[in-house]
Formats: C-alpha cells, structure tokens, sequence
C-alpha cells in the first residue's frame, strides 16, 4: 500500500510552517488574503467603468460593509428554513433514487468482483467505497448545481430576496440543505455496504478428518489436516505435538481452531476485516560504503516512492522509532514488513531474496542477534520480536543470552532503530517509510469503515459547496460542468501541477495538441520558428493559470482515506482532522465568494 | 419637466412631510444589456415619483411600459442604471427594509412542491417569526384568503386563484406597511378580482400603503388613489384618479321629474343663476378613455410629457 508522506503528519506538523512546507494555516491565509486583494481590487474596477472612480469606491467598501452587517446577522432559523427547503426539494426531486441504485449496484456487484483473489476483502470494500463516493459526489454535483438556477429561472427566488434574508442565509441554507442530504444517503449507503462487506466475507469452512496426515516423528511430529472449499479456498490445519493447532493464512485471514473433543471446529475468518494502528519511523540510509545518505539507489523505475539499497554491501536502512516503551507493547515488538524487491538476476525465482534484520539501540552499538528473512514479495511479512531475546555487542562481538529488548535495545528517551539489510548480492530491496512499522493496537473495522464514510462525506461537502457557489453566478448546466471540472482538476491536481511546471514532458496545452496531430515525440525539440515560440508563450501564461488555479482547488484525491480501510489500517485521527479542517476552510471561502456573487447579482434581469 | 411641475401642485393638494414618503425615486433609469454590454432596452426612463403613506398607487401602463421593472427596482431584484429607488428613505436594495414590505409577483412563483400551510410556515420563517407566532399568523391567513379546504393541498394541484391567493397571503404574512402588487388580478374571475380590490381597500383602511401596477384599467380606476400611467418606459400622467378623469369644460346637470317648462326655465336659470339643482357636476369620462387617448397621443408623438393638468 503506498502512503503518501503528507498522509503521516500530525495535526500540527500540518497546520504549522515546519522546514518542509509553510503549513496549512499560513497557506490558507495566504491565499485568503490574496483572493480578497483580488476580489476587491476587481469589484472596484467592475464598479469604476461603471459608475466612476470614486463612486466606485464607495460601492465596494458600501459591500463590504454590508457583507460584514449580513453574515453578523444571520439568524439560525432563516437558514434552517432555507436548508429544509432544499430538503425538501431534493425528496421530491426524488434523489433517494441514488441509493436504489447503490443497493441495485451492489446486488449485481458479483457479477464484476473478482472473488478469487488472494485479498477479497480489498476489493469488497474499496469497491463499496468507491461506488459511495461516486455515486454521492455525482449526486451531490446534481443537486447542488441546479438548485439556485432553477429557483432564478422559475422565480421562485423573487419572493425569497424580497424577505428579509441574506444572501449569505441563501447559500449556506442550501450549502446545509444538501449537505443533509447527502448525509441521510451516505449513511443508509454505509450501513448497506457495511453488511454487504461483513456478510460477503463471511463463510465458514468444516475439517475433513479423513484428510489427516502425520509428518515427521516424536517431538517434531505434527498431524495436518485440511478444510472443505468454501468461498474459492480451503485452509490447512497444523498441530504440533504439544497440542497447539494453527490455521495457514489464505485470502488475507485464518481462523480460530478449538478442539471440541477430537474433533476440530474453525471460528469466523480473522485478520481480514481490521483496522492495525501502525506507529511509523523515520527512515535513513546508510550507502554502499556504509556512509549515510539521503536515500537509497534508484533503481530506474519512474516511480520514486521506494528507494533502494543492494545487497552483499554496507547499503542498509534504518527506521527510529519514538516512545517505545513496555506498556505500549508488554508481549514483544509487533514488526511489519512491506518491501519491494529488486532482481538483477533471476536467482531462484520460487524463492523470496534473503535479508537481514535486527534491532538496534540507537545510543551504543548494541544490536539483537540478526533475524535472517526471506522476503515476502507483494505482501506484508509480519514479526514478532519477544521481550526476551539474544544481545550482540557490535563492538566487541559478544554475545549476551536472554536480554531484555526494553533495557537493552531501547535508549533512555523510548527510541529504537529497527535496520534492514540486503543479504544477497545483485539484489536489491526498496522501501519507503511507511513500509515498516509497528503494529501498536488494534481498532474496532466499523469504526473505521465509519471514518472512511467520513472522507467520503467531506468530499461531497466539497462538491456540493463548490456546486451551489459556482451556481450563484452561473446557470444549471454550466454551473454542472463547473463543478464537475474542479473536482477533475482536484482529483488530477498532482498530474496537472506537473503539467504546469513542466514536469511532464511535452509541454503545455498548446504544444501538447499540436504534437498530438504532428505525431511528433514528446521529447523531440520544436523546430524553432515564430510559431513555436507563440505556441509557447501561450502554454506558458495556460500553465500559470493552470497552476494557480489548482492550488486554490480542494485537491479531492487527498481526502480518499478508503485504501486505508481496504488494507486494513485505522485512518488516523490527524489526517481527518486535517482534512476536515481543509473543508472547513473550503467551506468558508466558498460560503463568503457566493455570497458576494450572489448579493451582486441582479436576480430579475 | 412636465413630471416634476406636477409634483409642486399635488404638494400644495396634500402637504408632504418627508416621513410621509414611503416610496421616492429620483430620476429613476433602467437600460437592460445583452452579455456583451450593448444596450437592449431602455426599459424606465427618468422615472421620478412619490408614494405616500397610506394611498393606493397605481403603474398603469401597457405592457411592456415599465411598470414591472418598476416594481423590480423597488425591491432590489434589478439594480438601476441611474437614478436612485428609495424604500422607506433606504436604498431599495437594503434587506432591513424588506421586514416591512409584502410583494406580491406577476404570477406566484411559489414552490410548487409545498402546500399552502408549508408555503407561508416557510416564509414566516424568512421573517424570523417564533414558531407560535408564525402558527397562529398562518392560520388567520389561510383563513382570510379562504383557502382553509385546500391547505393541505401541494400548490402544484392549485387553481391559478388559489395561487394568486396564497400568492396574497404570502406577500401578507410579516403585516406589511408597504405592499407592492405586480397585477394583482391577473388570472382572476369576476367574483376573484372583486374580492382582491376589497382585500386591497381593506388594507388601505389598515393604514397600509399600496402599489399596484396593472393593464386592466377597470381595477385601477375602481381601487387607486393616485396613479401614473407609463408608455415605453416614460411617464405619461401622475395625479389623483378623480381629478385625472374630471372633464374640467364641462358642466353636466342632472335632474328628478323634470317638466318640459322646467326644462325650458333651466337653461334661463343657468343663465341667471341661483336654482336649486340635484346635481351639477362635471362628467367624467373612463379612465379607459383617457388612457387610450394618452397612448394614442403618445404613439403619434413620442417623449416624455406628465401633463398633471389634471390637478388644477
């Protein structure tokens, strides 16, 4: 699973300027204050062609003294007014259609899910959280968009401005009304895919006894037996000779085996349906030649999320890890392992590529005794480390039997390194920094599954915000495709910043198309003539607006917690909260610009 | 200005106190543009008025005369091009001043989907109203507008006189002091429009003022104290409907059983004088055909003119 880096900061690390970045606080006051500049600064020149400089004057700061007089008097009850209006309005618009499809969607969903993986639970609930989000977000662009034109063009809205509301009352009544909505839809969704997710994965499986076979002797004699094929797989049932059975793992879960008697009864699935907190380290590099470095090897591949260090050298990297301390994790170090591997030749291909691991005090050269592993390739390789453990002394390469992970390995402040080799030459193994991690608890799935809703939930506030503010000043079908082109160009924001900035090559718009049609290779330089250089200087004033333009716009695909949930990982409590407060802010912005919009606007020409 | 000498006269008629203006524009213009800011319409031009509290206005116009944009430019659903509109003695567009005005549309665009109690619960609640207020302010309305038997009826299924009664009955909801009434009885039957003009003298006994605009010259003769008459956005005529339709040359007598000799003795008792008569009076003609003949007028000769002669 790939984690952004943005994905792992704190509340504050994201709202404080930090060495990184200016933070959000600052950023949104930068751009606050930059659109207003703009937006006064325009209203005035709007106002001095029409009525003179100095009338002009007088008009804007006359707005924006009513602008503030307006938002200080709104009253509760005229915006829930508004708001149930446009409940109202979306019920007998009939919208809770969307959700018979949703449950008509989900009724044919076996026809397209491939129920064969090896991971059924990913795709059950990145599918139900996708068909959600699409579904509401289209929903909520529909709802959002036609509302206020239709009300100007049926002139409904002429005995609602000429009462005393607000414009302001206006927009956020609607901005609620939907919002309510949505959410009424979102949550009978939820509940929905929730038993669809739980009831879907669900199954059992019985022990055929006749399976039974005895392998190996005495001590080291283990008895296995396997299950019925239920759901596409079957499991193997391992006891060894002291009596403890074991599940394998298929499809991303086991199960629970007791002994009824002689004979053997397997529990519910377990392990597919979680929601793992994992504390994460900061990653470092050490080179080939053992000296520390910003990242690892690169490996050629484009993409840069995984950095890599060669085997059979002093290449290692190393994760600290803060406040590690025995309440927070009494039976041992849960350690998880998701790296990538790099061949550069075939070896035996069967076979994971060997490393080494171990644990490591960051203050002395103390280390646990190396943990030889073989990868586990497209999977995540899980370890526990226990309390008591072999100690080696790097310096003097002593070995100390039965340490104590806590006393020894961990320095007097809770930090300690957890280092990753690789052990075969000409291999390589990648890694970023979210790819090992410690397992430090565990949460309830439907809680989870809850906050995924969550993320869903403040895109479609986004949607519908943008929606009812773009349609403040623009009619229903050109508001509709409005709001539909931010959320685009908020979903490919990242695509569209490297189109901007020249990242991607092949330049601008302009270029682009004409390269297209002249079938010329993006990397072939332009021949250079008059046209050329036009045709650049005009991608270069559509980049910069490109650019700034999507800096202003939500970047939608942030907000997507659901490969979270898919794979199994609580969403942090501070990466909701940063994005809730991104949509708060949103929401502000976009409530104060329509209002402005729609208070100037003359709603009977 | 013919307009503007004609205001003098009727201050002199019924003195003004400033406080006692309710509705003033100055030199009131309105030019509907295209996208493009080329001039589509002079819709209004130069509009200058008065309307005072406690009198029924009439915009008497044909259509397309300007009465509506009129209207519109009082409550701030247009801006001006020039001039200004003002409302209580605030800029037409103030939200404050809306707690006092009650604005009845051309046709009642009302939200199809409601019934009649949901409708004027919805725009009590757009006055702030506490729910108790607003229950008890619904009921009375329903009840003056006679709408009791369908208030439980979504508007969509409504009759174009129930909308324009619960038309009413929304615009009335907050207890207005000023009500604006885009055609009033449009789409009404007989028995309708009498009940509207009795409804708009009423609130007039209220104290309330009105402005009405209309091309149905018989509702604004039978209810208007003072109209003016709009032709292509100009104003044609301002004054007080009576005087308006007095024939100031002349004289009409009217008599009970008269005799042929009496008759005879009248027209020597008009020359000397001093008979007793049951009525001598001016005639008056129609407000029909008065404003046929302004129209006509206007037609052949096209500019702005307010003879207000009339109040002499």
């Amino acid at each position: 699973m790939v984690i952004e880096k943005k994905e792992l900061l704190t509340f504050f690390e994201w709202l404080l300027p930090t060495d990184q970045g200016p933070g959000g606080l600052l950023t949104f006051l930068v751009v606050s204050v930059v659109l207003l500049l703009l937006g006064l600064v325009v209203s005035y020149v709007f106002c001095a062609v029409r009525r003179g400089p100095a009338e002009g004057f007088f008009a804007v700061a006359r707005g924006v003294y009513t602008g503030v007089v307006d938002f200080a008097n709104t009253s509760p009850r005229r915006v829930f007014a508004m708001a149930s209006l446009a409940i109202k309005e979306a019920i007998r618009r009939r919208v809770l259609i969307a959700f018979a499809v949703f449950v008509v969607v989900l009724l044919f969903a076996g026809w397209f899910l491939d129920v064969q993986s090896d991971h059924p639970a990913r795709i059950y609930i990145s599918f139900v959280l996708t068909a959600s989000t699409y579904l509401v977000l289209v929903l909520a662009l529909f709802l959002s968009a036609f509302s206020l034109p239709n009300d100007i063009k049926n002139r409904t809205i002429y005995t609602i401005v000429t009462k005393p509301v607000r414009a302001s009352e206006i927009v956020m009544g609607r901005i609620i009304g939907f919002v309510v909505i949505g959410t009424m839809l979102l949550t009978m969704m939820g509940v929905v895919s929730y038993f669809f997710v739980t009831r879907g994965l669900s199954h059992e499986h019985a022990v055929i006894l006749d399976s039974r076979q005895v392998q190996g002797e005495g001590k080291n004699q283990i008895e296995v037996w396997e299950t019925t094929f239920n759901s596409h797989h079957r499991h193997i049932i391992t006891r060894d000779s002291a009596g403890a059975a074991y599940v394998d793992s298929q499809m991303g879960h086991t199960h629970a085996v007791t002994d009824n008697g002689g004979e053997l009864v397997l529990g519910p699935p377990q392990g597919q349906l979680q929601a793992k907190v994992p504390i994460y380290g900061k990653l470092r590099f050490l080179d080939r030649a053992g000296k520390e470095a910003r990242e690892g090897i690169n490996v050629g591949n484009e993409w840069t999320y995984r950095s890599y260090i060669g085997g059979g050298s002093q290449a290692a990297t190393w994760w600290t890890f803060n406040n590690v301390t025995p309440e927070r994790f009494p039976n041992g170090l849960p350690i998880e392992l998701t790296l990538s591997v790099f061949r550069t030749h075939k070896g035996d291909i069967e076979r994971g590529v060997l490393g080494e691991l171990y644990l490591k005090n960051p203050d002395k050269n103390i280390t646990s005794e190396s943990d030889f592993f073989t990868s586990v390739e497209y999977g995540t390789d899980q370890k526990l480390i226990p309390r008591t453990l072999n100690i080696v002394d790097r310096d003097t390469g002593l070995t100390k039997k039965n340490g104590d992970l806590f006393t020894d390995l961990v320095s007097q402040d809770g930090r300690l390194e957890v280092w990753v080799k690789c052990a075969e030459p000409g291999q390589y193994f990648g890694m970023a920094q979210p790819d090992v991690y410690l397992r430090s608890a565990e949460r309830t799935f439907a809680f989870n599954f809850a906050k995924g809703y969550v993320s869903i939930w403040l895109q479609m506030v986004l949607v519908v915000a943008f929606g009812v503010m773009f349609s403040t000043f623009l009619s229903g079908s050109v508001t509709m495709l409005a709001t539909l082109a931010s959320l685009v160009l908020g979903y490919f924001a990242s695509f569209v910043v490297k189109v901007a900035t020249g990242e991607v090559l092949g330049g601008g718009p302009m270029e682009s198309f004409y390269r297209l049609f002249s079938q010329k290779n993006v990397s072939t330089e332009l021949d250079p003539s008059a046209s050329a250089s036009a045709m650049e200087n005009i991608d270069l004033v559509m980049m910069q607006t490109m650019q700034s333009v999507v800096y202003v716009l939500p970047s939608y695909r942030d907000f997507g917690t659901s490969h979270f949930v898919a794979y199994g990982f609580n969403i942090n409590g501070d990466l909701l909260a940063t994005h809730i407060a991104t949509t708060l802010s949103y929401g502000l912005a976009v409530t104060i610009i329509a209002y402005f919009a729609l208070k100037s606007r003359e709603l009977a020409a | 200005m013919a307009a503007t000498t004609a205001q003098p006269a009727e201050a002199s008629a019924a003195p003004t106190d400033k406080s006692d203006v309710v509705i003033e524009t100055q030199n009131l213009t309105k030019v509907y543009r295209d996208f493009w800011g080329r001039q589509k319409v002079r819709a209004l031009k130069a509009l200058d008025l008065e309307v005072r509290r406690g009198e029924i206005f009439g915009l008497l116009g044909p259509n397309g005369s300007g009465k509506t944009t009129t209207i519109k430019l009082l409550l701030g659903l247009l801006f001006p091009t020039g001039g200004r509109a003002m409302v209580f003695g605030e800029d037409a567009t103030s939200v404050k001043n809306k707690e006092k005005i009650g604005y009845l549309p051309e046709e009642s665009y009302l939200y199809k989907f409601l019934n009649a109690e949901e409708t004027l619960d919805f725009y009590g609640r757009l006055f702030d109203m506490p729910t108790a207020v607003r229950k008890e302010r619904v009921a009375a309305l329903i009840d003056e507008v006679g709408l009791n038997w369908a208030k439980r009826r979504q508007l969509k299924e409504y009759s174009k006189g129930m909308t324009r009664r619960i038309g009413l009955a929304q615009a009335l909801i907050n207890d207005p002091d000023l009500i604006l009434l885009d055609e009033p009885t449009s789409g009404l039957d007989p028995i309708g429009t009498r009940e509207m003009k009795d409804m708009i003298l009423r609130l007039r006994d209220q104290g309330k003022t009105v402005l009405m605009c209309s091309h149905l010259l018989p509702d604004i003769q039978d209810v208007c104290d003072r109209i003016a008459i709009l032709h292509h956005g100009e104003l044609k005529e301002l004054g007080r409907v009576d005087k308006l339709l007095t024939v100031q040359d002349v004289t009409q007598i009217r008599t009970k059983r008269l005799s042929e000799k009496a008759k005879d003795k009248i027209r020597e008792i008009v020359k000397n004088d001093g008979a007793e008569l049951l009525e001598i009076d001016n005639p008056t003609s129609t407000l029909e055909e008065l404003f046929l003949s302004i129209v006509q007028d206007s037609e052949a000769r096209p500019g702005r003119r307010a003879s207000g002669g009339a109040d002499n």
